[in-house]
């Protein structure tokens, strides 16, 4: 018998959840500071990428984690680095400028063409092969299944597809794409047509499409982006997936750009340039708008003592779920925000099972399983492939009741989650488990928000994006409604734009 | 049934069996030896003088032998079993790591010969008071010849095929076992010791079977099919399984069953792979070689007194190594590996290539042709970019770059791929025998690099004769349009490579 290594670790929520029941000791050491960043994933971490960059403002960043990264963060052990969330950032649109200078910055982009179209280096975009689904049992290349469907079912993904490059074109009478990234840069009539209030699986039966393959298809696409499937999302978003990613550089086809370690690359690059001036496992339990100020108390959970924070300004990088705890007056609308809960176990094995057809790829998914695939860390190596492969493994918890699947996230052992996953893994890769060193599941209570339908229209998320008396700034993808490093990255850097802009008012 | 008159009849089985079990040893010997060192003749004549030698040395030390002479004969049967039997399974295993390969062989022929020449002595005593003197002689040589037919005629025809060396010595070493089994028990109440000489018989048996086993495991039959010549070394690395062939007095080496370079006429390929390279450069001082543990190509550079320094990368250490320390294998490079001037590290080539600092002035790159997403990445433009740190002004590179007439596009794909990154560069190819016709690229950062222009030759060499121009002409047969150039984003050449090595 194989005996696999497991554990079972997570952002710690543990200590996120003593919100709910404040109880923290005095205060004990008081710091005064311009800018205070609150939340060091992607928008926090921008934030302070952006303002160190800009100069002329001190700040911390304070971060409730060991590590920061949020949903972008990483692990390593002595095989490879792997990502513990977020994986990839697809190639920007060209009109999103903002993103292609910090990426020309930090050497993602290498130079531009004689058109002035980036060049993206070579070894950061996604290597070949880049994709694999096992469908009717057998691995074919790319994700768009294709084996073994009868043609209606591909003369319904055609159909599909093509709707999509329509969605894709599309723009409003002043030359705005209705779709777009970052949201922000698209059209104010989006939401005009009304595929914010229905779900994806609503919009396909109104418009014909039927199809087991695609909707599977789909619904992967769906819980892959947002944690929820095609039941549960609003079409609109769905939508924006195929249609608002422009593939402006063509020469670069569908290439992606991806590292060992995923995002956790990317956040490492924004918080570079100000390291000294993060502090780790600090959680803010109160935020209070002064006259002149804003008051923040803090709690260090390194040293259990509390902390207060003097800040001229505030930038809040926290997501929703947090912010109804540190600012009590806000409004409150549970209904509306969701976030699916997610597991990512990283799966260390000695090699794969047979099995037929394509070759491992980057990105591996099993056509109707209840996870999502897996991800080969080390193909984005420049060696040769060898053993032991590190793989990294996504299931996201969806259903109706988010609140009941997060329940069963931390409810779960980590020997059910074991047999959950070697039993996902093994309609693939037969006679996985005793190829298995060591699996870590690493739970994210909250993975990410879910626009279900509503959200991105609602007149809510535009109110909780408003500063606070021009003292709290706030920044989260989870406002955008589409949690990606796109959306993150704007929030970041648009937010200390904003504040300095009105810094003197 | 009364054991005392049967007595006779069951030793005179047991002569029989000795006799086959003796000569299949000589012959697995014979065999091994041919195998593992070549020149066939040689070998088998001297592995007969030393069996047959030591059969004397054996016969004259068993008038030694005076008390409990059935006891002694069980244990000789015990002995002759384990030995011969695990002959074949230790110096294969110690094929790759012995330096005196040979003396090791030799000493293990003369111990099984000693021990069978014992045997046919010590037998004749032990019946020599119970049968007729007359009847004894004859008998005993009619059944140790009839004995010695058989094996010799079963030997080439059943055993090896079916058995190979492995199985088949160790399938006689049970035999040999078993007779000592049989008596041990049969003849139990005669025996000095039977309750010792049952124990180690029957531990004598389970060993062997153990082995017998382990031996499908460490040299497979269908290997044996598979390359239809002698399967001689086979090891499992991290990275890939080394095969080493024999056949007619030439080896080969397979790495994942694909053939690596066969001793007939790897010159050629190394040769045509060094030499255009070595000989455009200016003094070449410091040379690269990726890839090519083999040593093969180290051996041609040395050749070049200018050389000062040679530095190898080879990600399998398991391959070095055994180009390093194997008798054999040291003969065909000339014990390159070991010179002073060379440098051996194992690391992934496109990984130390990131990092290194140094220098060269000539680079050989032998990779294995791009047969998955592992190799082709080797073969990017990303990769050749990645050499240019690396290179003096005016360095030389050539690389090996599969076959233009099994594979074109494959071939022209590198090529593109090549010029992209270096502009400068130059197709060629030859013929060799075992491989077919084969395809090398040349190129230089200086765009000033004539490589028509020989600067320095060495003498005596086999087959490149300096004339680099006679090798660029390429037949219609030969060529390909219309290719990509090899990214990693895209990987196009692994699947050029699949779709025309599939055709084959």
């Amino acid at each position: 018998m194989n005996t696999i290594f497991l554990k079972l670790t997570g952002t710690n929520h543990i200590l996120g959840h003593k919100l709910r029941f404040p109880d923290f000791p005095n205060i004990s050491e008081i710091l005064e500071v311009p800018v205070l960043i609150i939340g060091g994933g992607i928008a926090g971490l921008t934030a302070g990428y952006t303002l160190n960059k800009r100069g002329g403002k001190d700040f911390f960043l304070v971060e409730l984690d060991a590590e920061t990264g949020g949903n972008a963060k990483s692990g390593e052990n002595k095989y490879s680095k792997y990502p513990l969330g977020a994986h990839y950032l697809p190639l920007p649109n060209a009109s999103n400028v903002e993103l292609i200078d910090f990426l020309f910055d930090v050497g993602v982009v290498i130079g531009r063409d004689d058109n002035g179209n980036p060049i993206f280096d070579e070894e950061q975009l996604s290597f070949a092969p880049q994709e694999r689904l096992f469908i009717k049992n057998y691995w074919q290349e790319g994700i768009v299944p294709q084996y073994g469907s009868s043609d209606a079912d591909q003369q319904e993904l055609t159909r599909f597809l093509h709707k999509m490059e329509e969605f894709k074109a599309l723009k409003d009478q002043n030359g705005h794409y209705i779709f777009n990234i970052p949201m922000c840069y698209s059209s104010p009539e989006k939401f005009d047509l009304g595929l914010d209030q229905i779900t994806m699986e609503e919009w396909l039966r109104k418009e014909g499409y039927t199809s087991s393959y695609l909707h599977e298809y789909l619904n992967y696409c769906c819980r892959d982006d947002y944690g929820t499937g095609i039941k549960y999302t609003a079409a609109f978003a769905v939508i924006h997936y195929f249609a608002a990613r422009k593939h402006d550089f063509k020469k670069y086809e569908d290439a992606v750009l991806t590292w060992q370690e995923g995002n956790g690359r990317l956040a490492k690059l924004l918080a570079e340039s100000f390291e000294n001036q993060i502090l780790k496992q600090h959680m803010v339990y109160k935020i209070t708008v002064n006259e002149s100020n804003v008051e923040v108390l803090l709690f260090d959970a390194q040293r259990k003592v509390s902390k207060k924070i003097i800040a001229e300004k505030v930038i809040n990088c926290c997501p929703q779920y947090v912010n109804k705890y540190l600012l009590p007056q806000r409004v409150k609308n549970f209904q509306l925000l969701q976030y699916a809960p997610w597991i990512v176990a990283t799966v260390v094995l000695h090699k794969f099972p047979f099995a037929d057809g394509a070759n491992l790829a980057w990105e591996n998914i099993i056509f109707g399983a209840k996870g999502l695939g897996y991800v080969y860390a080390q193909h984005q190596s420049l060696g040769q492939f060898k053993s032991p492969f590190v793989i990294s493994y996504y299931h996201s918890l969806d259903g109706t009741d988010l609140n009941e699947q997060r329940r069963k996230l931390y409810n779960q052992t980590d020997e059910q989650w074991k047999e959950f996953i070697i039993k996902d893994l093994s309609i693939a890769h037969f006679g996985i488990e005793d190829e298995i060193i060591s699996i870590e599941i690493f739970r994210h209570g909250h993975g990410m928000v879910s626009p279900i339908p509503g959200y991105l229209s609602s007149e809510y998320r535009k109110q909780l994006t408003l500063p606070i008396a021009n003292k709290i700034f706030f920044a989260h993808s989870d406002l955008s409604g589409i949690s990606i490093f796109e959306e993150a990255f704007y929030q970041g850097r648009e937010a200390v734009y904003d504040m300095l802009d009105n810094w003197e008012a | 049934m009364d054991k005392k008159k049967n007595l006779p009849i069951f030793l005179l089985i047991s002569v029989f069996i000795i006799a086959t079990c003796g000569l299949i040893y000589e012959l697995v010997a014979g065999a091994l030896a041919s195998y593992l060192l070549g020149d066939s003749v040689k070998q088998f004549s001297f592995i007969i003088g030393t069996y047959l030698f030591a059969m004397g040395v054996g016969s004259f030390f068993a008038k030694f032998i005076v008390k409990n002479l059935l006891d002694r004969f069980i244990d000789i049967e015990l002995l002759i079993g384990i030995i011969g039997g695990t002959s074949s399974v230790i110096l294969f295993l110690l094929f790759q790591q012995v330096e005196h390969f040979q003396l090791i062989l030799y000493l293990f022929v003369f111990l099984t010969g000693c021990l069978s020449g014992m045997e046919i002595p010590l037998l004749m005593n032990i019946l020599k008071d119970r049968v007729n003197f007359r009847d004894l002689v004859s008998n005993v040589f009619t059944f140790d010849y009839i004995g010695a037919l058989i094996a010799s005629v079963l030997f080439p025809i059943l055993l090896i095929p079916k058995l190979g060396v492995m199985g088949t010595s160790l399938f006689f070493g049970i035999i040999n076992v078993t007779v000592g089994i049989f008596l041990s028990f049969y003849l139990s109440k005669q025996l000095k010791n039977p309750i010792i000489l049952k124990i180690k018989s029957l531990v004598c048996f389970i060993i062997l079977i153990g082995l017998f086993f382990y031996s499908n495991e460490l040299l497979k039959y269908s290997e044996n099919q598979l390359y239809s010549t002698n399967v001689i070394y086979k090891h499992s690395t991290p990275y890939q399984r080394i095969v080493l062939t024999e056949a007619k007095g030439e080896y080969q080496l397979f790495l994942n069953n694909n053939l690596q370079f066969n001793t007939k006429d790897e010159y050629r390929y190394h040769e045509t792979l060094v030499h255009p390279a070595m000989s455009i450069a200016k003094s070449p001082k410091k040379v690269l070689v990726l890839g090519g543990g083999d040593g093969l190509a180290v051996r041609e550079i040395l050749k070049y007194s200018s050389v000062e320094k040679v530095v190898l990368v080879d990600l399998d250490e398991g391959m070095t190594k055994l180009f390093q320390t194997n008798e054999l294998l040291r003969k065909h490079n000339a014990n390159a590996l070991n010179n002073a001037r060379v440098e051996v590290i194992n690391m992934d080539a496109f990984l130390w290539v990131k990092e290194a600092k140094d220098k060269f002035d000539v680079m050989i790159i032998d990779f294995p042709d791009p047969s998955n997403y592992s190799l082709g990445k080797l073969y990017t433009n990303n990769f050749y970019k990645s050499l240019y740190p690396l290179m003096e002004p005016q360095c030389i590179v050539s690389v090996q770059t599969t076959s233009p007439y099994f594979a074109p596009k494959s071939y022209w794909c590198i090529y593109e791929t090549i010029a992209s990154v270096f502009p400068n560069n130059l197709a060629y190819h030859t013929y060799v025998p075992s491989f077919g016709e084969w395809g090398f690229n040349l190129f230089s950062p200086d765009m000033r690099v004539n490589f028509n222009r020989v600067n320095q030759r060495v003498p005596n060499l086999k087959y490149y004769n300096y004339n680099l121009q006679k090798m660029t002409d390429f037949p219609a047969d030969m060529k390909a349009v219309d290719v990509e150039i090899n990214r990693l984003d895209n990987q196009i050449l692994v699947r050029y490579f699949d779709e025309e090595w599939s055709k084959i």
